[in-house]
């Protein structure tokens, strides 16, 4: 048992079971809290596996960003100490989770349930029996010392990926003018202004409903005489 | 005077080796080591913040013509241990109906954090924590992770004060991180690196060369970041979420005893952390000519530190909104102008020749470019005050006037009613 | 095998979470809690993709960059989708996405 493999465990426990409380505690600020536990287990995997620049981006974008957007959202739509309860479809949800889970272990891993079809792996054209998903030692390439280098040149090549780069940094914009524009503080006479014109739609909708799927001239004349 | 400049290199060298003599080479070995390395580090921050402590409350009553704590030893020496004695004794409370683990985690995750920054910081040519090769870019990562436990602490005392305070709180951290990070990347891309310790070794010495500061270089990011940074510690003048004399104290009303003592040490770890920060990364860190390379740091970090002091004894607090107003629509445009002027500068005047022969621009001397680009950022900082000044001026003046206005009018209903 | 840790354990790691996160997308009342499930599977797949860069193409920079990616666009979908919320739940009062049913027929 090396120290990382000892690593690993720990965190797979603390990350998955952070992440089990997220998806069935009831009060939805321990949800937010439960969800930063799992993505601290997240970027200590990041760590792990040799990429530290994004168990840092990790930290920063994650549980210093998304987190605090989260528990904002929460305190602005005053649900917190109410329940979170179970959905009416969640017997399902569970049964397809869990189908899910057992399909992707089978196809992934060498754990094998004697099922007949697991001699041939070429699954989608591409041979898993891999030496490193079958966890044989020996083939693993080291990761070269320029990396984050490479990595950042790649991003600013136009050969590359720097167009997918300017193309993100545009649909961040787009996502945060729409954001601010949506969630903006609304003056008192344009909420009162919304809240007559979706009341307008509502009735209408009602008229139409009790009428009849046709929409006749007569609903139309029985709505001017309001 | 090999020994005196590298006294805790060979410190270090010494305890290792008496270590792995003892355990040998293995496993054991490198953790306690490890573990000894980390309590020295956190050893070394918790002095700087007891020390601090104090010089901070003398140093600010000089500063408002008072004398400060004098009674607790001679000169006051032993106020710190007074201050941590009484913390102690004072009932561990937790409200009513409040969350036990998120009000008591709290402190915990705002102190911890805090004291995380001094892992990658170099205190001496090879006496460093961990030489990240993404140091600089760490640091700002734990500072934003600090916040999450602000919510924690705002949340947990079931105090709707203290909610709003720790709203407002992190809406002035989360916005001055971004000023923070758009100045240290003049920083990073002129070195090409961001490990700390390539920093400062770029600033010792440039290009084989002697070395310049990038404070002479990079005057406005440098300025910039420093005020981002005091932003971002929660010091005066930008106190508001948190000073005494506000009526409700923030996110930390309802702690008392060593839970404040401990939100108060990440809060002066936080600022002794942005001292250090500004002092490696735009001051040159432990390069300097005589001193041991230790002192240097110290005295550099206690240098940044005095300026923050001397701020606090003297400018007023500035309000909760004109505080985020300043931020997005000053420090971050400017920051993104100085990144921009920075990069255009870089590519038109290169002083490496092989950097010259791949993508042309204009040859000169590594001092007539940093020279070029201190003076450009000199010129744009006085541009953006200027701009911000007459704006400032016209703003106040329209309020004059409208005063004035409403004076009159004030003045012709009394004449009228007499 | 890095220090002793095949792939498929990530592999496995990455799946139990994005299963988890998906049985919270769907069976769940809040639309928060929804997002929450949907920033459970985005990680998942992070990991995923750098579990396979690290142990099959280390020394290519696409793992790295799809990872980023990734993240960016999880950013930005959750402010967006934030945003909407706190909007949705200003005009319904409600945010149980059993009950938001103005489209349908």
């Amino acid at each position: 048992m090396t120290v990382a493999q000892i690593v690993f465990i720990l965190l797979t426990i603390v990350g998955l079971g952070a992440a089990f409380l997220v998806v069935t505690t009831r009060n939805l600020f321990h949800a937010a809290l439960y969800l930063i536990a799992s993505f601290f287990a997240v970027s200590g995997f990041y760590v792990l596996l040799e990429a530290g620049f994004f168990a840092a981006v990790q930290f920063l974008v994650y549980i210093g960003a998304i987190s605090i957007l989260f528990i904002f959202a929460t305190m602005l739509t005053r649900t917190v100490r109410g329940m979170v309860p179970r959905n009416s479809q969640w017997q399902a949800a569970l049964f397809i989770a869990v189908v899910l889970f057992v399909a992707m272990v089978v196809m992934f891993s060498p754990i094998s349930f004697s099922l007949p079809t697991r001699s041939d792996r070429t699954f989608g054209g591409v041979d898993w029996q891999f030496a490193e998903v079958l966890g044989k030692p020996g083939v693993l390439r080291s990761v070269p010392d320029s990396s984050i280098l490479d990595f950042g040149r790649a991003l600013s090549d136009l050969n590359q990926y720097g167009i997918a780069l300017l193309l993100s940094g545009v649909l961040l914009l787009i996502g945060m003018i729409g954001a601010i524009w949506v969630a903006r503080e609304r003056k008192p006479r344009e909420i009162l202004a919304e809240r007559a014109r979706m009341a307008a739609e509502e009735a209408s909708e009602a008229a139409r409903q009790s009428v009849g799927t046709k929409i006749p001239d007569v609903v139309v004349a029985h709505d001017s005489h309001h | 005077m090999d020994i005196i400049n590298n006294l805790v290199k060979n410190l270090g060298d010494g305890i290792a080796a008496g270590i792995y003599g003892a355990l040998g080479q293995g496993l054991a070995a490198d953790i306690l080591i490890m573990v000894i390395a980390a309590i020295a580090v956190f050893a070394v921050a918790s002095g700087g913040f007891a020390g601090l402590t104090y010089a901070e409350r003398k140093i600010v009553a000089r500063i408002q013509d008072r004398v400060g704590p004098n009674q607790a030893g001679p000169y006051g020496i032993l106020q710190p241990i007074a201050d941590a004695v009484k913390l102690f004794t004072k009932e561990d409370t937790t409200p009513a109906e409040a969350d036990f683990w998120v009000y008591n985690l709290a402190p915990i995750i705002v102190a911890v954090f805090a004291t995380l920054t001094f892992t990658v910081v170099p205190f001496a040519p090879g006496v460093v924590g961990t030489n990240l090769n993404i140091g600089a870019f760490y640091i700002i990562a734990i500072g934003s992770a600090s916040t999450i436990a602000i919510l924690m602490a705002g949340w947990g005392s079931n105090n709707k004060y203290s909610l709003l305070g720790a709203f407002r709180t992190v809406a002035q951290l989360v916005g001055y991180e971004v000023p923070m990070l758009l100045n240290m990347l003049p920083v990073i891309m002129l070195t090409g690196s961001m490990s700390l310790v390539d920093i400062i070794e770029r600033q010792a010495g440039w290009n084989g060369s002697w070395g310049l500061p990038f404070i002479v270089i990079l005057p406005l990011s440098g300025l910039a970041f420093l005020i981002s940074g005091i932003a971002e510690a929660g010091r005066s003048p930008f106190d508001l979420l948190e000073a005494e004399s506000e009526i409700v104290a923030g996110f930390h009303v309802e702690y008392s005893g060593m839970k404040f003592g401990l939100i108060m040490m990440g809060e002066y770890m936080n600022a002794l952390g942005v001292a250090v920060m500004f002092s490696v990364l735009f001051l040159g860190g432990y390069a300097g000519p005589i001193l041991p390379p230790y002192l240097w740091l110290v005295l550099k970090a206690f240098g940044v530190f005095l300026v923050l002091m001397w701020l606090r004894g003297t400018l007023p607090r500035v309000r909760i909104d004109q505080l985020l107003n300043m931020n997005w629509k000053f420090f971050v445009p400017l920051s993104v102008v100085n990144l921009i002027l920075v990069m255009i500068l870089g590519k038109v005047f290169v002083s490496d020749p092989a950097l010259f022969k791949a993508n042309g621009g204009i040859l000169i001397q590594p001092l007539a470019q940093a020279l070029i680009m201190g003076a450009s950022s000199f010129v744009l900082l006085m541009i953006a005050l200027a701009i911000v000044t007459r704006r400032v001026r016209k703003d106040r003046m329209a309020e004059a006037r409208i005063l004035l206005q409403r004076r009159e009018t004030n003045q012709q209903i009394a004449a009228s009613v007499h | 095998m890095l220090n002793g840790i095949p792939l498929y354990w990530y592999l496995i790691v990455a799946a139990a979470m994005f299963c988890i996160g998906l049985y919270g997308a769907l069976a769940r009342t809040n639309a928060i809690a929804v997002l929450m499930g949907v920033e459970l599977m985005l990680n998942a797949v992070n990991i995923n993709l750098l579990a396979f860069w690290r142990y099959l193409t280390p020394e290519s920079p696409a793992g790295l960059a799809f990872a980023a990616f990734v993240f960016i666009v999880a950013a930005a979908e959750a402010a967006v989708g934030l945003a909407l919320i706190i909007s949705v739940y200003r005009n319904m009062n409600s945010i149980d996405p059993e009950k938001l049913d103005l489209m349908k027929l």
